[in-house]
């Protein structure tokens, strides 16, 4: 389990364009749907636990390894999940600076951003629907949209009032 | 503004630890803070060019960065030190925080209802960043489509991102190749 959830977390790394937020849906399906490692509403516990922490959210990656195989899935999904893109990073970084003005390098920019905008999209409809639609989640998700585009507020006020929203309506 | 580059390892170590261990909301913020404006190690310019080569790599952004800057100033050791000293904090907080919790949530309603507002908060969040990212790009219809694809494939659909990444990308790379994005 421990070595299919490492190379698992190895290959997401790869394709994690656009960070956590664009592999959750993806990452959600795996764990939840096809290897049924956690409960959908576990999965969204998880995700709850790692926005609220300070850190980089790749951190719910850890949880899930803690989850699946105690501190050494932990340690070893942080790892797969950061190394191999680390890896093309420390490859990239000079190349990208040589083609700064190529033509190329501006198509894959323009490319890219629509399909990360539509895969985070999908991860906030994904965890705000843990089981069968509730218009609840969907309310409180909502409002902290809401508040997070009409306001310059620290998020975390807004993760703050989700949960006293939680305490009151769920 | 004259930069400042970290020293030494043990600086680039601190300099990164003091970014994991205060980045309550977000890391972005935090980095910047540290780097452009206490430490000085960078330019505003630099910094915002290195983030957008990092959102585009796949990979956590901020761990991306942590690796392109250590090489910068001291190589593979810098990459290593910069990436540990990110990550050794909020790596044993957040660990630590869900075991308190797992040990509670157990016997407490309460506790699970509110950690599931969290979460949906979280979601709105994602949302959120979704629509601020998607309002610059979506005048193109091209752009529109895209996402509108990407989100009843992925998000209900339940399509394997491996399956939705490539086929999205050669699309979307045809059409920025045409100029329609």
């Amino acid at each position: 389990m421990l070595l299919e959830l490492t190379l698992y977390f190895m290959l997401l790394s790869l394709i994690s364009v656009g960070g956590m937020p664009s592999v959750l849906p993806e990452l959600q399906r795996y764990v939840v749907d096809v290897k049924g490692w956690i409960m959908p509403e576990e999965f969204m516990q998880i995700f709850a636990v790692g926005q609220a922490a300070p850190g980089p959210n790749v951190l719910i990656a850890s949880l899930i390894g803690w989850k699946v195989a105690g501190l050494g899935g932990a340690l070893l999904a942080l790892a797969a999940m950061c190394g191999p893109a680390a890896v093309l990073a420390w490859r990239v970084a000079d190349l990208w600076e040589r083609f700064k003005d190529s033509p190329w390098r501006k198509a894959v920019q323009r490319a890219i951003a629509p399909i990360v905008v539509g895969l985070i999209l999908s991860g906030g409809f994904i965890l705000a629907t843990p089981g069968a639609p509730d218009w609840r989640l969907w309310a409180i998700a909502a409002a902290s949209a809401a508040g997070m585009l009409l306001s310059k507020m620290n998020p975390l006020w807004l993760l703050a009032a989700g949960g006293v929203l939680g305490a009151v309506l769920l | 503004m004259s930069v400042n580059p970290p020293n030494s390892l043990r600086e680039l170590f601190l300099g990164f630890l003091s970014i994991g261990a205060r980045s309550f909301g977000g890391v972005m913020p935090w980095a910047h803070r540290v780097m452009v404006e206490e430490q000085r190690w960078i330019t505003e310019a630099d910094f915002a060019e290195t983030i957008g080569l990092c959102q585009f790599l796949p990979g956590p952004n901020i761990g991306n960065a942590s690796i392109v800057f250590g090489k910068r100033w001291f190589g593979l050791s810098g990459a290593l030190v910069a990436f540990l000293g990110l990550f050794g904090l909020p790596f044993i907080w957040v660990l630590a925080l869900f075991a308190l919790y797992a040990d509670f949530a157990a016997t407490n309603e309460t506790l699970r209802a509110v950690v599931t507002g969290v979460g949906a908060a979280g979601a709105g969040l994602f949302i959120g960043t979704a629509v601020k990212l998607g309002r610059v790009i979506a005048r193109r219809p091209a752009a529109l489509a895209l996402i509108a694809a990407c989100f009843l494939a992925a998000g209900i659909g339940r399509v394997s991102l491996f399956a939705v990444l490539p086929i999205a990308f050669a699309v979307a790379l045809v059409c920025a190749r045409r100029g329609l994005l």
